[in-house]
């Protein structure tokens, strides 16, 4: 116990945390955008599931890391509008709309590995170190003793991820179309009246919310998990979803409870590693830490909005 | 005159629909495959015929693995319809599924009672957990306003870890190469309805009873109602004086008990051991079979009918050809983008309601001239 305790206070489990913070930050950006605009995104974990393997098929294809990534973008952009298509203009259900990339998130990629590739589950013997994301040092801070081992060496999305909170910040709070997406969230009526199209806006959100979990996909295949496997978003999408509501749908607030699903995913890593731990009870972590969470924030939420209720009583 | 073109209208939408997330899965099929016409065959007609050098023949049973394949997802069907009807969105028939499957079949491999009742004891328990389990998303919905959906996602998982660590640490057998329990008591085994080894057990008599209950509370009862009033307006509901917090509760503990029956159900009737190590996937199909059927309860047999058709064209078509089992998702994801979508084909339901209209109009207008006419005379 006193070991563990120890290895936590280590740079290198730090250094973990971050690491595996950035896909669900990414995706957790891709709930708030989408969220800002009115948009329930219960997509994302088969968006991250799509993107992953084209941004690993076109990095294999370009042998290009930087084109994977791009491809996984406008892929992402291209599923966000698929399902705006049907959302919006065909009228499905959203929630449905959402399952329904996720179904194809979860069978139909297999189906389209084996499709384009011929193997069947993940890529295998595809995988190379040039087609994957290479790391940076941070000159500078990387010569800081502990700092910089934690800060510098990640891979070149992770720092993305976190540049992501700043610029979705920016879109959202400092940027016309921001202006719009939080009019068209919280009342498309009024929104509408004022010469706004909803219709519009909100493909724009969900179009960028697309985009961010291409990024978030890209980064699982062609960093995290060093190729594509079926298994692999194992529920971060839907991670995201809760972060996103802890976060109160702000930049920085899902910055925060990304990290703490981070934190919780990294302990994982590090109890498993410990004699006479049930792996499958460590691996429950995550989402348990998850449902806490979100509980305690509802609770929060709940006795916020009663000393609201007193004090306008009161008054 | 108008609601006989709108019935008809509503059906041809349907069947466009499927046709449609069929005709994408062929796109895929003639893209991926080196015989897509053979691939065809075997998904469209292949479930129900065999295919000999003389000619194609009807299969039995093949139709008997089909009805085995509508049990489990009759249940979650029926699941999801309750729950969507209250517009709810709990995710968590999947997770119920499982667990029900694992504590039938747990209870199947220990308790000893010797007689059919030792079945009937597995499954119901499984009911009863399943219900349980539906407690937390619900409680944490109606008490505290946390995203059912949500929650119930994580439910999946951290059920899913638990049954997975009860099985490692306490319920393997470890003389077998792969994590599965001891084999299930002979009494605890869901008996066959027909010979040979197509697993069409009891449980599809079960599934088409609990469909007929389920139908009946859902249009026939005062609690039916007010889930479905629920999910047509809460706020209406909650104004005209409805036990909201309640019902939203009930919906989703029916749910619950629902998958868990029909997880037991397909635990002990397909398997001799438990061994299911990841989430079944049912809950997820029952999705599709609600949209299908339009929530209404009485129309899953016959959604489940068609998926488990699907299905079973799907590992054929594996089987004897080069297309992927995963084409089955491809094509549902197709059905539920199409088949949900209001606005499908909705400039010829406009069309079809003007054309009706008019001819309301002038018959109106002829009756009226003709009336006047036998006045004037």
């Amino acid at each position: 116990m006193l070991s563990l305790l120890q290895s936590l206070f280590k740079p290198d489990f730090l250094f973990a945390v971050l690491r595996i913070t950035a896909p669900i930050l990414f995706a957790t950006l891709a709930a708030v955008v989408a969220e800002r605009a009115g948009v329930v995104n219960i997509g994302l974990e088969g968006m991250m599931m799509i993107t992953a393997l084209f941004g690993f098929l076109f990095s294999y294809w370009t042998q290009s890391w930087v084109l994977g990534v791009l491809g996984a973008i406008m892929v992402g952009v291209l599923l966000g509008l698929m399902m705006g298509f049907f959302a919006l203009k065909l009228k499905t259900d959203i929630i449905l709309a959402g399952i329904a990339i996720n179904m194809l998130g979860a069978g139909g990629t297999i189906f389209m590995l084996n499709m384009f590739t011929g193997l069947r589950g993940n890529t295998g013997n595809l995988v190379s170190p040039n087609l994957l994301i290479p790391t940076i040092q941070i000159p500078l801070i990387n010569k800081i003793p502990i700092l910089g081992e934690i800060l510098s060496g990640h891979a070149v999305l992770t720092y993305v991820a976190f540049l992501c909170v700043f610029l979705v910040w920016i879109l959202i709070y400092k940027t016309p179309i921001g202006l719009n997406i939080r009019a068209v969230g919280e009342n498309p009526d009024a929104a509408s009246s004022v010469g706004v199209s909803v219709l519009k806006i909100k493909y724009i959100a969900i179009g960028i919310s697309g985009g961010l979990a291409g990024l978030g996909g890209a980064f699982m295949s062609m960093y995290y998990s060093q190729g594509w496997n079926s298994g692999m978003v194992a529920g971060r999408g839907f991670i995201a979803l809760a972060a996103q509501a802890m976060g109160r749908g702000e930049p920085v607030g899902a910055m925060l409870s990304s990290l703490l699903f981070g934190l919780a995913q990294a302990l994982r890593t590090k109890v498993s590693g410990l004699q006479g731990v049930s792996s499958f009870l460590v691996s429950m972590i995550p989402y348990a830490a998850t449902l806490l969470g979100l509980v305690a924030y509802s609770i929060s939420l709940k006795r916020k909005a009663r000393k609201h209720v007193i004090k306008v009583v009161k008054n | 005159m108008r609601d006989k073109r709108m019935t008809m209208f509503n059906m041809l939408r349907g069947a466009a629909a499927i046709a449609l997330a069929l005709g994408v899965g062929a796109i895929f099929i003639f893209l991926s495959s080196d015989e897509p016409l053979t691939a065809l065959r075997y998904l469209l007609i292949g479930p129900i015929v065999s295919f000999r050098d003389s000619g194609v023949s009807f299969n039995a049973q093949y139709l008997f693995q089909i009805f085995a394949g509508m049990i489990p997802i009759t249940f979650t069907g029926l699941a999801v319809c309750v729950m969507f009807s209250a517009n709810q969105f709990n995710l968590a028939a999947e997770g119920c599924v499982l667990a029900g499957g694992f504590v039938g079949g747990i209870l199947g491999v220990y308790l000893n009672i010797n007689s059919g009742w030792h079945a009937v004891v597995c499954v119901l328990v499984a009911t009863v957990v399943g219900g349980l389990i539906m407690l937390i998303p619900a409680l944490l919905k109606v008490k505290l306003g946390s995203s059912e959906m949500v929650t119930s996602l994580m439910l999946n998982f951290i059920i899913l870890y638990i049954a997975m660590h009860y099985l490692n640490f306490h319920f393997a057998d470890r003389s077998k190469g792969s994590t599965m329990t001891y084999p299930f008591k002979p009494t605890a085994i869901i008996p066959s309805l027909v010979p040979g080894n197509s697993k069409m057990t009891v449980g599809i008599i079960v599934a088409l009873l609990a469909t007929v209950l389920i139908a009946f509370f859902m249009y026939r009862t005062r609690w039916g109602y007010s889930i479905r009033m629920i999910g047509i307006n809460e706020s209406f509901s909650l104004y005209s004086g409805m036990k909201v917090g309640s019902t939203i509760v009930l919906a989703q503990v029916i749910g619950g008990m629902l998958a868990g029956m029909g997880g037991s159900l397909e635990v002990l009737g397909r398997y001799q051991t438990y061994l299911w190590r990841d989430l079944p996937g049912y809950g997820w199909v029952g999705i599709t079979i609600a949209i299908l059927a339009k929530n209404n309860p009485a129309f899953v047999p016959l959604a489940a009918f068609f998926i488990a058709y699907l299905n079973k064209g799907c590992l054929l078509m594996s089987t004897y050809c080069d297309v992927p089992v995963e084409m089955i998702d491809i094509i549902q994801a197709a059905i539920f983008l199409f088949f949900a979508a209001e606005q499908f084909m909705s400039g010829f339901r406009q069309k079809l309601v003007v054309k009706t209209t008019r001819e309301d109009l002038m018959k109106l207008e002829t009756q009226r001239r003709l009336e006047g006419g036998s006045n004037n005379a």
